[in-house]
């Protein structure tokens, strides 16, 4: 039953891209993207109970790692894709390295800094990042250049690492870090070294969010100093919240749900669109801290208990 | 030195470090009025209010407005300037018994994320207010010139800023360690348990608190119009500086926000003279630092 | 200072812990052989929890040793004693809320046996039979699949209970383990500890209130009065000894039988 629903859905998306008009296929590809670079984020959040309001650093240390291989070392694309999280995974392990030792709201307060400090260095370093001009032209070679054929890629790439990702959450390593966000003092009294397993998830969180920055860079053909700033850092945040937190797919429905409002509301009153998302985001803070999956699964509880 | 000269030529020019040191006081006051009430919110509350940037920006937007519309008479200006800290610390009141009152009791990442979803909701009402085009507004036609320290020129009206902020700063000190709301303030920040014991009504304390704080960064924001072009990104370069100063003096704690503004002023003052590219940089690297090695900041106290 | 015949499994000597100005832990003395059943009691603030979180490395001390199963374990952070055989309970029940019962003891025995870092099994499966043991033997198989949040309160004190036996400990510690608990249930939980200490040939040092409990379970009881020893020995030697009658036993007539 859950194989044959796994099939199904697989066969959705293998079959969908090509009957879609061309511009829904680019968004299909950003919702891939997004929902990896969320559920990666939410490994710390949900499932941690760290959460870090830096994340777009290990997204742009990915998505430039890529962008300066291609461009400036001349890798293959390829290559320079595979780079990306492991230079994420990297930054991940210094940052993460202090950020862990701090709990809460200095967790988070620490790890913007060390996103300031990324975004500050891409945006001045313009030998080597291309400052404010960003590096243009970073794009797939000719067999992935179709949008059609990037969409397939990106399908293909995103649902190998969510694949990961769901295993992590469901290995013991993830019954020990749930274990920490519930409890840090009990998981140590039963033999958790606590900030190095945070430092770990850290780390693993970094590498996938390093793996979606890649795939933007691609993606995008170019990559800019917004990929470290602020506002990306709190799109994963806005993303796993609306779709739910206490979920591993919270954050797919999250960017789902996010990028086709993006699409239709920011395309036709782009002013209104970020007062829409704050509201939302206020909205769901007030009154629906689970999320929309959250109230979909409550509901779904009460109804089998009912029976 | 001749090769330190060589880089930083105006070391040598004493006048020039006279005047740095001054706009960097200057810059010290706007950051102390913004940062001094993040700090007491959250010293009260338990919230680090993203959303103090916004009131900033609203501030600052306020007496654009308020420029237009009073008639053109010498003490418009001052009764603007009182005007619109009031408007932003009404902006307040109304956000925390709406808002925030909902959410004092859940977890602290839940509040942040709350107070983030506020700056673009209030990033947009100004937009859609406002426009997008930078507005200015008029400095006093009696402190519109410069005056001339040791040979350099330095804008007059900076003078009424340095003049204000002992004034501020001094009685700041007196409601916080002269008053009995001080001093409920200061208990609250130390332990919160304690109010209850003292009987003390503490919905009404943190509605207090918050408009207290939000009027503070209104009135950062007001008087600084004049000093800078009124424009939309201005909530989040004052909210990230802010930031830094309330993070490196110690969340909750006012002479943390003090000392730390003084600091964070003169650093960026000097910091464009002598690191142009790497200001910011540094900045967020001294917050680093401070985090990694004394989280509740220079002059806080740790959590228990 | 170590044992000379190493049949002791904790060892405490001239254990001294303050807190700004007071005197938490004044210079304890403590010695504890395998095999035994000992209750710590006395008086609120008289030092209990301090003495406990000192052992089993919540705290750092400032002066004195500890000696556990003859090494010397100062400053040995709690999942570095957790692994050498030092296991506790806590006053404030610290069990993982969101898990199930069973997810609780499985995610123990899984760092227990050093697999926590695996990434890739899913964990589901594995010491599902183990944990079922252990649930089975503080009573708890029926509540295996529900959220361990939701149990009753004493129920929630004996899944902590398994989550210390998960590591198969030599030294068990238990901090006031009937804490808002049910008169009847105290006696049954103690029983149980008691009951699993001798079949696992386990040494149990536990704190509590009730003195009930203590008199009918341990086997050697120890007073601690303003951070120090004041007495030591066999139930019938504390009920006996002058000075404990004065300054605790005598206070608490109503209880102390």
């Amino acid at each position: 039953m859950r194989v044959a629903r796994w099939l199904v859905a697989i066969a959705i998306l293998l079959i969908l891209p090509p009957l879609l008009p061309s511009f829904l296929v680019v968004v299909m590809t950003e919702i891939a993207i997004v929902a990896l670079f969320a559920t990666a984020f939410n490994l710390l959040m949900g499932f941690g109970g760290m959460v870090s309001f830096g994340h777009a650093a290990y997204f742009a240390l990915g998505a430039y790692a890529a962008a300066i291989l291609v461009k400036q070392a001349a890798w293959p694309m390829l290559l320079g894709l595979a780079a990306a999280p492991f230079a994420a995974a990297a930054g991940a392990l210094f940052f993460g390295f202090f950020i862990v030792r701090l709990t809460h709201t200095y967790f988070a307060m620490l790890s913007l800094a060390f996103a300031q400090i990324v975004f500050t260095v891409v945006f001045k370093w313009k030998a080597l990042t291309g400052g404010d001009d960003g590096l243009l032209n970073v794009w797939p070679p000719a067999w992935l250049k179709s949008p059609l054929a990037y969409c397939y890629f990106t399908l293909v790439v995103v649902g190998l690492a969510m694949l990961a990702l769901h295993a992590i959450v469901d290995s013991p390593f993830g019954y020990a870090l749930r274990a920490i966000r519930e409890n840090p003092r009990r998981a140590r009294f039963i033999g958790v070294n606590v900030r190095r397993h945070q430092l770990q998830a850290f780390v693993l969180s970094g590498f996938f969010s390093g793996l979606a920055g890649g795939l933007f860079a691609f993606f995008n053909g170019s990559v800019f100093p917004d990929f470290a700033y602020l506002n990306k850092s709190f799109e994963p945040l806005v993303v796993a919240l609306l779709g739910g937190v206490q979920s591993f797919f919270g954050p797919l429905a999250g960017a789902v749900g996010f990028k086709i409002l993006e699409t239709y509301i920011a395309r036709q009153w782009p002013i209104y669109w970020p007062l829409f998302l704050g509201a939302a985001v206020v909205f769901v803070v007030v009154a629906l801290p689970q999320g929309f999956v959250g109230l979909l699964q409550r509901r779904a509880w009460r109804t089998r208990t009912a029976r | 030195m001749d090769f330190v000269t060589s880089l930083f030529p105006w070391i040598t020019n004493g006048p020039l470090i006279v005047v740095q040191v001054m706009s960097g006081l200057s810059v010290a006051m706007f950051l102390f009025l913004v940062s001094v009430g993040m700090s007491l919110i959250f010293g009260v509350t338990r919230i680090v209010n993203l959303a103090h940037g916004s009131f900033y920006m609203v501030g600052a937007y306020l007496m654009v407005t308020l420029a237009e519309m009073l008639p053109d008479h010498p003490l418009a200006f001052w009764l603007a300037l009182l005007v619109a800290p009031l408007g932003v610390g009404l902006l307040g009141g109304v956000i925390e018994v709406t808002l925030l009152r909902r959410i004092y009791h859940r977890e602290p990442l839940l509040q942040l994320i709350l107070t983030f979803g506020l700056i673009l909701v209030i990033g947009t009402l100004v937009l859609l207010v406002w426009g997008p085009d930078n507005k200015s507004v008029a400095r006093p036609e009696a402190l519109a010139g410069s005056v001339k320290i040791l040979g350099q020129p330095f804008p007059s009206y900076y003078l009424l800023v340095l003049a204000l902020a002992p004034i501020v700063a001094v009685g700041l000190w007196v409601i916080f360690y002269r008053t009995r709301w001080g001093m409920l303030i200061r208990a609250a920040t130390v332990d919160r348990e304690m109010l209850g014991a003292l009987g003390v009504d503490v919905a009404t304390l943190y509605t207090q608190v918050f408009v207290f704080g939000s009027l503070l960064a209104g009135f950062g924001g007001a008087l600084s119009a004049p000093t800078v072009a009124v424009a939309l990104g201005m909530d989040g370069d004052v909210l990230t500086t802010a930031f830094v100063v309330v993070v490196i003096g110690g969340l909750g704690s006012f002479a943390g926000s003090f000392v730390s503004a003084l600091l964070v002023g003169e650093l960026q003052s000097f910091g464009i003279l002598v690191f142009p590219a790497v200001s910011i940089v540094l900045l967020f690297a001294i917050m680093a630092v401070v985090l990694i090695v004394r989280p509740w900041g220079l002059l806080g106290h740790p959590e228990e | 200072m170590a044992d000379p015949d190493g049949s002791l499994v904790l060892q405490v000597v001239g254990l001294r812990k303050h807190f700004g100005g007071v005197q938490a832990v004044n210079g304890v003395d403590l010695a504890v052989a395998e095999g035994e059943l000992r209750a710590i009691i006395g008086p609120n603030g008289a030092g209990k929890t301090t003495l406990f979180n000192l052992i089993s490395g919540d705290l750092a001390y400032d002066s004195g040793q500890i000696y556990f199963r003859g090494e010397e374990i100062n400053g040995l952070p709690p999942p570095e004693l957790c692994r050498r055989g030092l296991a506790r309970t806590f006053q404030i029940t610290s069990i993982f809320r969101r898990l199930s019962t069973l997810e609780n003891v499985q995610t123990a025995l899984l760092t227990h046996h050093r697999r926590h870092h695996n990434l890739f099994r899913p964990a589901r499966r594995l010491y599902r039979d183990e944990a079922m043991v252990l649930l089975d033997r503080v009573g708890l198989v029926d509540q295996a699949p529900k959220p361990s949040g939701i149990l009753p309160h004493g129920d929630q004190r004996r899944l902590e209970l398994a989550l210390a036996l998960a590591s198969e400990p030599q030294l068990l510690m238990l901090d006031e383990p009937t804490a808002g608990m049910a008169p009847r249930e105290r006696h049954e939980i103690m029983a149980l500890a008691a009951g699993i200490a001798t079949d696992a040939r386990l040494t149990i040092v536990f704190t509590e209130h009730d003195m009930d409990v203590v008199f009918a379970v341990a086997r050697r009881i120890t007073v601690l009065h303003q951070g120090a020893v004041l007495a030591e020995g066999t139930p019938l030697e504390v009920r006996g000894h002058p000075e404990v009658q004065r300054v605790y036993l005598g206070q608490r007539r109503g209880t102390a039988r």
